[in-house]
């Protein structure tokens, strides 16, 4: 049985934190046009494990990537997974250690900016400017995307049942008229998520939002999808059962990302 | 499209099958005020039963009496009435057969049935509900009109049609989930006529029903192949159009059929005959339900099952052309 903490916090490292490459290609806050020329890398890791994941800046851009830097600049060390998982559910986070490299502002300082632009994520964030409407929109569907497929990967039971007796289907996600768009192919117990549209087949569950607006009501406010697709928000094509089957595994997803009860 | 129709499919809850029809036959109401629709207690599932909101006064609900509900079809056209008659396809074929030869392809009649469910749509519910051999049963009746369209937008069409012609007509749909193949209803339909949804010179497929869009599918993995797959929507059965047939053997000399029905009887089956009565040789496939009762599953597992999906017809391709299929095997590259 697949540990809930680790799967979260596979999710946490492999689905939100690239997030931030998001944010900052969107140059959410500015931090980009502030920030960019300040290369360096921050580290978020497990103490005393090689599970974590870094932010490097480079040449005005960012990638994040999985594992243990052997040079970071900033390093964030948690005492355990739920520690770190804590950080981006909206718990209090458990650091193991004191975080290194905090007197490199710039970097921080990007660092704090791109935290920020994550609490779009939240339920409670809603934002009137349209770019960041749009902006949470794709950040959910590609957090939404990836965490499906990390949630197979993770060992979930489950799901691993439910993909592994999948011919090679595509699940799509796409905001019309040409919005954001991500994707999770399954075939055979393997997963990908991407992002964009799969154009080498066509989808085998295709979750049409109508525009931004439509989409942010169901991924934004959570509005729910039969009140959604009979208001004309959303448009389902293909199966409804597999479709209903994703809409579980998205409310698993939810519910392990949830911050802690009071 | 006939003239003076218009109806809205831009909402998401139109554009199945089911929902487009039962739309279309409420707004032919007010064109044909002769016709009458009756179900089997079914009026919801196959939404007959908008027509029934809209004229309560011509609807009946038989309750659960298919044979009786196609005797009294058979009455009121005899009587000047256009009956429409809906009802599952396994019930309208199957259970209902005598009725629906002797009672109205015998006489003639005007008498219009669409069948829901048809071939292994309804996968979940079974063999008994499942419906592989309504073609079959269908177009070896005289007089019968059988017309299997490729979506909503074509069951609309279709449906409008079938009120031209003077005589019995049965209309097969799926489940009402099946994603459309057309943007719009607005194309040169007509009924016999099949209609070239692409061109390709390398092999052609041609296809009723759910068949179309796998089709259409499939053609876009060939053409990633390089390989140009004639697609032709073959919406009516009988009449088949067998022009369309003879040019593609001609200029492809490779066809596959696909069909949600059994691969005896129904379009492979019409598609055959045509080619073996011609005289011209080509390399032939069918794909289909083969010569056995269909396991219980979701339609979209059961046609991957049966291989007349996508990938199906790709890899029936590849074996018809002894070509290696690439495959996207890339999984290292997630976003």
């Amino acid at each position: 049985m697949a540990d809930k903490v680790m799967l979260t916090n596979r999710i946490v490292l492999r689905s939100i934190m690239p997030l931030f490459k998001v944010l900052y290609e969107a140059d959410y806050m500015s931090v980009r046009k502030l920030l960019g020329k300040y290369d360096g890398v921050i580290q978020f890791c497990i103490k005393g494990t090689d599970t974590g994941a870094y932010l490097e800046f480079k040449n005005g851009g960012l990638e994040v990537l999985q594992g243990i830097h052997p040079n970071p600049d900033v390093v964030l060390p948690f005492k355990h997974a739920a520690g770190m998982n804590a950080l981006f559910t909206g718990g209090v986070p458990a650091f193991g250690g004191f975080p290194k490299g905090l007197y490199k502002i710039t970097l921080v300082g990007k660092l704090l900016l791109l935290m920020l632009g994550l609490l779009l994520l939240m339920p409670n964030v809603n934002p009137k400017e349209p770019a960041k409407r749009e902006l949470k929109v794709k950040m959910i569907m590609y957090m939404i995307t990836n965490a499906l497929s990390q949630l197979n990967k993770g060992g979930d039971e489950d799901m691993m049942v439910w993909t592994g007796k999948q011919p090679d289907r595509i699940y799509q996600m796409s905001v019309d008229p040409d919005g954001p768009a991500a994707y999770l192919r399954i075939k055979g117990g393997k997963t990908k998520a991407g992002h964009g549209k799969y154009t080498r087949k066509a989808p085998f569950v295709h979750m049409r939002f109508n525009g931004i607006e439509g989409a942010y009501k169901v991924l934004g406010e959570s509005k729910d999808t039969v009140s959604a697709t009979s208001d004309g928000d959303i448009k389902l094509e293909g199966s409804p059962e597999y479709a209903g089957v994703m809409g579980s595994f998205m409310m698993r997803i939810q519910d392990m990302l949830m911050p802690p009860k009071k | 499209m006939a003239e003076g129709m218009s109806w809205s499919v831009t909402d998401g809850d139109k554009l199945t099958q089911a929902e487009i029809y039962g739309e279309v036959l409420a707004q032919l109401g007010d064109k044909y005020s002769n016709i009458v629709a009756i179900t089997a207690d079914l009026a919801s599932s196959t939404k007959i039963g908008r027509f029934g909101k809209k004229f309560p006064a011509q609807f009946i609900n038989v309750g659960i009496a298919e044979n009786t509900m196609f005797g009294m079809a058979a009455g009121l056209a005899q009587s000047g009435m256009l009956p429409v008659v809906s009802t599952m396809a396994a019930f309208a074929s199957l259970r209902s057969a005598e009725q629906v030869r002797t009672d109205i392809c015998y006489q003639k009649l005007n008498v219009k049935i669409i069948a829901t469910h048809a071939g292994i749509s309804f996968g979940q519910a079974g063999s008994t509900h499942h419906c592989t051999e309504d073609l079959a049963v269908m177009r070896s009746f005289p007089n019968m009109t059988v017309i299997a369209p490729a979506d909503g937008f074509e069951t609309g069409n279709a449906v409008v049609a079938a009120m031209e012609i003077d005589g019995p007509v049965y209309i097969r749909i799926g489940r009402g989930f099946e994603p459309p193949v057309y943007k719009t209803q607005d194309y040169d339909y007509k009924i016999g006529k099949a209609i070239k949804m692409r061109d390709g010179k390398d092999i052609t497929l041609i296809a009723c029903g759910v068949g179309v869009l796998q089709s259409m599918r499939a053609a876009e993995v060939l053409k990633s192949q390089g390989l140009e797959a004639r697609v032709i929507n073959m919406h009516t059965i009988k009449p088949i159009d067998k022009d369309a047939i003879l040019e593609a053997v001609t200029e492809t000399r490779r066809i596959i059929t696909v069909e949600d029905h059994s691969i005896m009887g129904g379009l492979g089956s019409a598609v055959a005959e045509v080619i073996v009565e011609s005289g011209k040789a080509c390399a032939f496939k069918r794909l289909g339900v083969p010569d056995v009762f269909a396991i219980v599953g979701y339609p979209e597992d059961l046609y991957h099952y049966y291989k007349f999906d996508a990938d199906g017809i790709v890899e029936t391709v590849g074996a018809l052309l002894k070509m290696e299929i690439e495959e996207d095997e890339n999984w290292e590259d997630e976003a």
